[in-house]
């Protein structure tokens, strides 16, 4: 195969897919690659099992297969099942994927590597039975199943939403919604949301069916605990401004508290970001997406939580960008073309606003973590334990790592480093990001895989060391 | 401004700088550690922890021997845990040309008193059953084993406080001069008398000791490891091959580090390193070769680390020519293994005494010194 390229775009979501087509349409020699097993990403993922396709076509999958047809006739060599865990500038890129390890290089890469979900840690979040809201999107519209007989559904912002209306339409009825939000605050999303008239509509319609399943809906609330060690037997919901604590009876839960970019591949290159309250920390770049690396292009989620409609524009200015600094388009051209996709992320620059701020981080939640709760659940970390790295002098993720493993598992601290920040800033007044320095792989990855075929001759044994 | 006077002023914070400012402490001095970062950030914190006598340099075998005594009573003498478990450990030959390496180097290293013996592939897999079906012969050591480094830096970092060492994270030292009754240290804040320095400065002992003047070569390796998820046991000993090119451990959580000194890439001067994609995949398929149940765990951290090496590759330990009361310490291969003693020798010395064993004097190294390649050593 084909290792050297123009143009390399990381991630088939929204954003990397438009990027691809634009770029591939323009005439770069595009390769698009991506961990999946078929282009979407999270938003538009493509249905794997026959309930799923049988569940009918929404507006998600409609906006997955026409990227999928498109992509199929732009042109561009799509990688699927085949992970980057590891870049450098200039750039190459490794790849692990059905054939072993191997290397792509390109003058120019777009970043596209989307979100990961971030949840507020409570006592009993780890406990067996609780999942991202993330997670059972990703579910639904995989398998089109949902575990659990007697669920709730616990977070905040459209996910949330949607995860409930959408378990109703799969006959799964959840026994309470808890929304760290309230009607207040949807209220001032409204204008907002009004400016994806569609988003808005469909939103509507999850409230509207959660209101006529007649859910019980607990506003400014959030989960104060889980009933159960190895199952989920209940759960403990309190009021956000004190109250009577209420348990309800569940064997499954729900809950998420937002999205953070998956920014790995952005920090391993060194490209510069800075820290958004609403975006996450949110990549550097120009209005044609460059970052600070040149040669390297951010969009979508990745680059800062946007949405998947925003993310669909950025990418084709990102692919359009990309081309056009290759000499595959001329300015004018790129004028042109850029036009439409510029328009469409100003307009929903609000949109995107007041999505976020329904999901924003809930610091004050963080600020409350018990000492017992568990922090890191790769390495079954507590706050306590955290604290008191903190108290040993620990001034940085990395070190506070050393000191007692948080982030160490095979999550990578994806899981746990945000609300680790916050504590240690908080607890410290250190500022700034924090985390570990990035390193690859950014995935785990598996020896098996990695190594290929190969001979014992072949491999590149060094001089020996001096005796 | 006028600062502190101190006995002995350490600059550089790594296993090196920890030790001897702990056993000077102890022997009554008073010291003061001044380190750029947080204590072993570098080497000493980010090492792959082999406490092995199949890796280290024949010349440094007395050193490790008593350094490994150490590291197994660490609770005796640094007073808190680094995670060292005593194990066997394997040494591997799967070439015509691994097995004259194995054997010259076993007997090299047998003779400077490691207890190191030729054993056949069967014995081998009655040691460490899981190794792959291609070994011809291998050397099995008695005394082997693993720390845990990244815990290194806390469990120094409570030692030294309890001895009464001053110490001074975040505090880089921008030079060093000779002065009445000793040497006059300089950091962005404030300036430090001490009547003795020792440098600890890891890679960077070359620019530290260019402050008094005096030009010591220092070679920087950039050495990788990786390290996987936790997996079911896989093995019990530490694991090599004859070039010294791989080392295999896995730690009672269950991760297991591989390492062996391949490289990655980068620069003292811009402090950065980065893993290599072939480095990476080499030392994979060294590893699933060694011990081919590895094939099913998944590496989730590369990372690397700056090694230092003198001309002739042994340490850069004692007085520093034409200053007395300055010392260095630093460029020990195997040097997180031999830290503890080579500190406590150098800490004898610098507190007056004759230190235990002989130190490794860098007047060798120095550009008038006749090549230390042709020489005896010291
Ligand atoms: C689990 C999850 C589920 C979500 N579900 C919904 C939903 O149902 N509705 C909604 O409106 N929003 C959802 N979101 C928000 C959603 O991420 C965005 O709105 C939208 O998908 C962003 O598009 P994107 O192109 O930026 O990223 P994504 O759509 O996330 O696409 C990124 C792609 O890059 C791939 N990738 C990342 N890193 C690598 C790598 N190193 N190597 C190879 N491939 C890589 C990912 O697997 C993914 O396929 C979800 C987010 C998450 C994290
Ligand atoms: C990846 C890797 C794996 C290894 N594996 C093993 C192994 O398995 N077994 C083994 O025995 N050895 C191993 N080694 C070697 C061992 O780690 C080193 O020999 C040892 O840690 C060196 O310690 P040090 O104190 O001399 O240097 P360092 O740990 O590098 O410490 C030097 C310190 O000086 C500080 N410093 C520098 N400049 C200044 C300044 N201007 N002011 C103040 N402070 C300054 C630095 O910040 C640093 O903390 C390995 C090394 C590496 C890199």
């Amino acid at each position: 195969m084909r290792t050297a390229f123009d143009l390399v775009v990381v991630g088939a979501g929204p954003a990397g897919g438009e990027a691809a087509i634009a770029a591939a349409r323009a005439g770069l020699a595009t390769c698009l690659v991506d961990e999946g097993p078929a282009p979407g990403g999270q938003v538009w993922r493509a249905p794997r099992t026959a309930s799923a396709r049988g569940s009918g076509p929404d507006a998600d999958r409609r906006g997955g297969d026409d990227l999928r047809a498109r992509l199929a006739a732009s042109g561009a060599t799509i990688l699927q099942g085949a992970q980057v865990w590891d870049a450098r500038p200039g750039f190459t890129l490794s790849i692990v994927g059905p054939d072993g390890a191997s290397l792509l290089s390109a003058p120019r890469v777009v970043l596209a590597t989307g979100a990961t979900e971030h949840v507020a840690p409570f006592p009993g979040w780890t406990v067996p039975g609780v999942f991202g809201l993330a997670a059972a999107t990703t579910l639904m519209k995989s398998q089109g199943t949902l575990p659990g007989r007697r669920i709730a559904v616990a977070g905040q912002g459209p996910l949330l939403v949607a995860v409930a209306s959408k378990a109703i339409a799969l006959g799964l009825r959840p026994v309470v919604v808890i929304d760290r939000n309230g009607i207040r605050d949807w209220s001032r999303a409204a204008p907002g949301f009004a400016r994806d008239p569609a988003a808005m509509a469909r939103g509507l319609g999850w409230i509207g069916r959660l209101a006529a399943a007649r859910v019980p809906y607990r506003a400014r609330s959030e989960i104060v605990g889980v009933d159960g060690t190895d199952t989920v037997r209940g759960i403990v919901v309190r009021p956000l401004d004190g109250g009577a604590e209420r348990r309800f009876d569940v064997d499954t839960l729900y809950v998420g508290d937002g999205l953070a970019p998956a920014d790995e591949l952005l920090r391993l290159l060194g490209a510069a970001q800075e820290s958004d309250p609403l975006q996450g920390p949110r990549a550097v770049c120009d209005a044609d997406r460059r970052s600070s690396v040149p040669g390297l292009y951010v969009a979508g989620d990745g680059a800062g939580i946007r949405g998947a409609q925003s993310a669909a524009a950025a990418g084709r200015i990102a692919g359009l960008a990309a081309a056009r600094d290759h000499g595959a388009l001329t300015d004018p051209a790129f004028d042109a073309a850029s036009r439409a996709p510029r328009r469409k992320l100003w307009r929903l620059a609000r949109f995107a606003d007041a999505s976020c701020r329904l999901m924003r981080m809930p610091e004050a939640s963080l600020d409350r973590i018990a000492d017992q709760t568990i922090l890191c659940r790769c390495e079954d970390v507590t706050a306590g334990e955290f604290r008191a790295a903190i108290a040993d002098g620990a001034r940085d993720l990395g070190q506070a790592k050393h000191f007692t493993r948080l982030g160490m598992g095979p999550c990578q601290g994806r899981m746990c480093l945000h609300a680790a920040a916050h504590l240690m800033r908080r607890e410290t007044g250190a500022l700034g990001d924090l985390r570990p320095t990035p390193r690859a792989p950014v995935r785990p990855v598996e020896l098996g895989a990695l190594i290929g075929t190969y001979d014992y001759d072949d491999i590149p044994v060094p001089k020996a060391a001096p005796l | 401004m006028k600062g502190r006077h101190y006995d002995l002023a350490v600059i550089g914070g790594g296993i090196h700088g920890g030790s001897v400012a702990l056993f000077a402490a102890r022997g009554g001095m008073d010291v003061i550690l001044l380190e750029r970062g947080a204590l072993a950030r570098e080497a000493s914190g980010s090492n792959a922890g082999t406490l092995t006598m199949q890796m280290t340099r024949a010349a440094l075998i007395p050193y490790a021997l008593k350094a490994h005594e150490m590291w197994v009573k660490a609770p005796d003498w640094l007073g808190h845990d680094v995670g060292v478990v005593a194990c066997d450990g394997l040494s591997l030959a799967f070439t015509e040309a691994e097995e004259r390496l194995l054997t010259e180097r076993a007997e090299a290293r047998s003779a400077a008193g490691a207890p190191i013996r030729l054993v056949t592939p069967d014995e081998a897999r009655g040691i460490e059953p899981g190794i792959g079906p291609g070994v011809r012969m291998a050397s099995h050591c008695p005394i082997d084993g693993y720390a845990n480094a990244y815990l290194t830096g806390l469990a120094y970092r409570r030692a030294l406080r309890e001895a009464g060492v001053r110490i001074r994270e975040y505090t880089p030292v921008t030079g060093v001069r000779d002065a009445a009754g000793g040497f006059e240290i300089n950091t962005a804040s404030e300036t430090i008398h001490a009547a003795q320095v020792v440098f600890t400065g890891g890679v960077w002992i070359e620019p530290m000791l260019a402050w008094l003047g005096v030009h010591l070569p220092i070679r920087t390796l950039v050495n990788q490891l990786s390290v996987t998820e936790r997996m079911a046991p896989v093995m019990r000993t530490v694991l090599g091959i004859a070039s010294g090119l791989l080392s295999l451990k896995q730690f009672p959580h269950g991760t297991v580090v591989i390492g062996g000194g391949w490289q990655g890439e980068g620069t003292r001067e811009t402090g950065r390193h980065v893993t290599t994609h072939d480095s990476t995949v080499g030392n994979a398929r060294l590893a699933v070769h060694a011990l081919p149940a590895l094939a099913n765990g998944r590496i989730v951290r590369s990372w690397t680390g700056f090694e230092a090496e003198t001309a002739d590759a042994l340490p850069a330990v004692g007085p520093v020519p034409g200053h007395p009361g300055a010392w260095v310490s630093g460029s020990v291969h195997s040097g997180y293994t031999s830290a503890p003693y080579i500190g406590r020798c150098l800490a004898q010395a610098i507190l007056g005494a004759e230190p235990e064993m002989p130190l490794f004097p860098i007047d060798r190294l120095l550009p008038d010194a006749p090549d230390p390649r042709n020489g005896p050593l010291p």
